[in-house]
């Protein structure tokens, strides 16, 4: 990848000392408001209940401001125009079909992509075991004719019935062979790979899985290796595409440059590794933040440069790590180096300058859960998914970043929808991230679309 | 003789555990509701009644509490897992009522409310539902998210 760091299209980020006191006293009261330097521009709540949102995604091009609410509990996808930023507009709203008669946890993870004129999202779903569609991973939508909700449709959904559970995380991928690619998790050692464009376009659903990744590093506690997460890009400086994957047991990369035959290039392995939830790296390849999914656990900063040059198959120690309140638990996490915009559960939308990895510093958060502590997700839902025992599992599930202008996006398990702008934050305009160039294929000069 | 007695003493332990009664639970119309449904094979002069292809045909037991008595009729269907085939069974009301028959692998019993005891086709809010014990035969013990591990 990349030996030098992208210039960036923003300077001075205001830093605030927030949290990281490890002797600060747990909260006796709910966490509200935020830092100077990040700005609520809106709110919405997306639904009724205790449960109103998982993932969010999103559109990057201009003349496309929506984004999309993966509906959680709620079993919906919700499609927001921001046009004005200020007043989110709900104006499409789609449910599974019977929503009464499915049990599970439902709309996980959305992802919207684009192949040729058209633009699509994909909605991934999660029913259990006796539910009906346990065998559903995701509904394909034509999102193009928006703003006109009539105009978006359904054209396909992906099943995966050799193991039932749906797909938890989706990532949508502009190959370097020009194909767009759909990663997915499934209940199995591994994450499957389907080509979207045999998806769309109606052709035999026999033909859409063309790959699959495995996760070399299956946990033994848990006796199961899924993956939970992955980030996929291209490398520039090797010409491959590399697959970074989390998963039960650690993480683990690999060169997908040949999709139907992955090689593995190495993991990052060691205690308190073992629930490897979400990696993301530099735009370089040589640093990579992670995060695992208990309470306590801190984002942990790899330096991976010696595994990306093939002088070391493992590494297991970190150089830094970072915490928003050590007594809580940080999730989702989207980079715009050197800042990371993380979705932090109880926490909020909190803001990292990682520009010196081995210390981290807090830019600033905002928190959106507005709720009591250790009160998150767990139960089942015949008790409304309501914890048994402590769970942080609450607040600000999914974060995104629109790169033109630097807009932040929040969906909060409690509270739903918050779009914020970060000051000096206004744009990334240059750098590599998890938005995908559709109109052509990374290392590729000519548009190939 | 030694297994002759192992193997009825297991007869008589399983029907100590059985038979199993399908938990219905209540849908938004009828929050209230609560039934359980218990398979009884279909009347067959060999005991176990089959369809020609081998599939077990039952009848099911409704035992209902909590319906509330404002529509005109609720009617019981056996959905298949994909809920693209409804088949009508019968009406059902507080106390026991028996419907069917259904000769499914897999299936639903879903309850709705009808505005017509005749209804052919489900119209009405869904009342209770509940799965067959054969769609439960799906293991997702290696699923993280369906052990309590966290999204």
């Amino acid at each position: 990848m990349r030996t030098l760091f992208i210039p960036l299209t923003f300077l001075g980020l205001a830093t605030t000392a927030w949290g990281q006191d490890p002797g600060a006293m747990v909260p006796q009261t709910v966490k509200t408001g935020g830092t100077k330097s990040v700005h609520v521009i809106s709110h919405v709540v997306t639904h009724p209940g205790n449960w109103k949102a998982a993932d969010i995604e999103i559109e990057q091009d201009k003349g496309r401001p929506y984004v999309y609410i993966c509906g959680f509990t709620n079993f919906d996808t919700q499609i927001y125009d921001i046009s004005n930023t200020a007043a989110p507009k709900k104006i499409f709203d789609w449910t599974i079909e019977h929503p009464e008669l499915h049990r599970g946890i439902g709309a996980m993870d959305g992802k919207y992509f684009k192949i040729g004129s058209h633009y699509y999202y994909a909605q991934s779903f999660q029913f259990m075991q006796g539910s009906p569609d346990a065998t559903l991973g995701a509904v394909i939508f034509d999102v193009t004719g928006l703003p006109d909700p009539n105009k978006v449709k359904v054209v396909a959904r992906i099943y995966y019935p050799a193991a039932p559970g749906g797909f938890h995380n989706t990532f949508a991928y502009k190959h370097s062979d020009g194909r767009v690619l759909y990663f997915a998790t499934v209940n199995d050692a591994k994450a499957v790979v389907y080509d979207l464009d045999k998806v769309g376009s109606g052709a035999d659903s026999s033909t859409w899985l063309v790959g699959s990744v495995p996760n070399p590093t299956p946990s033994k506690t848990f006796r199961t290796g899924s993956y939970h997460d992955f980030y996929v890009g291209y490398d520039p400086a090797t010409h491959l595409d590399k697959f970074y994957g989390a998963g039960l047991g650690g993480f683990s990369v690999w060169d997908i440059t040949h999709i139907e035959a992955p090689k593995q290039l190495f993991t990052i392995t060691g205690p308190g590794e073992e629930i490897a939830h979400t990696i993301t790296p530099s735009p370089d390849g040589n640093i990579v933040v992670t995060e695992t999914e208990y309470q306590y656990t801190p984002l942990r900063i790899y330096d991976i440069t010696d595994a990306q040059a093939g002088k070391v198959k493992n590494v297991d120690v970190p150089i830094s790590a970072w915490t928003a309140d050590w007594h809580d638990l940080s999730h989702n996490h989207e980079v715009r180096w050197p800042y990371v915009f993380v979705s932090a559960y109880e926490d909020g939308l909190q803001v990292i300058d990682l520009s010196d990895p081995k210390h981290p510093k807090t830019v600033g958060g905002f928190f959106t859960c507005d709720c009591v502590h250790e009160d998150g997700f767990g139960g089942n839902p015949d008790n409304g998914w309501k914890t048994t025992q402590p769970s942080v599992e609450q607040g600000a599930f999914g974060v995104d970043v629109r790169n033109y202008d630097g807009l932040v996006v929040i969906s909060d398990m409690r509270s739903g929808l918050w779009l914020f702008k970060v000051d000096g934050f206004n744009s990334y305009k240059e750098g590599v991230s998890s938005v995908q160039d559709y109109t052509k294929a990374p290392g590729s000069t000519p548009p190939t679309s | 003789l030694r297994a002759r007695l192992l193997a009825g003493a297991l007869s008589s332990a399983l029907l100590l555990v059985g038979p199993y009664d399908m938990k219905l639970l209540p849908g938004p119309a009828a929050p209230n509701a609560a039934a359980t449904g218990r398979l009884m094979f279909a009347r067959s002069p060999f005991g176990i009644a089959t369809t020609v292809d081998g599939h077990s045909i039952y009848n099911i037991e409704v035992t209902t509490t909590g319906l509330p008595t404002a529509p005109a009729a609720y009617v019981a269907w056996a959905v298949t897992p994909d809920l693209a085939t409804w088949t009508r069974l019968g009406t059902i009301a507080n106390g026991k009522s028996i419907v069917g028959p259904v000769s499914l692998n897999k299936f639903l019993v879903v309850v709705t409310a009808e505005k017509s005891p005749t209804s052919p086709t489900h119209d009405g809010p869904t009342v209770l539902h509940g799965t067959s014990p054969s769609g439960w035969l799906q293991s997702f013990v290696s699923h993280p998210l369906f052990r309590g591990m966290p999204p």
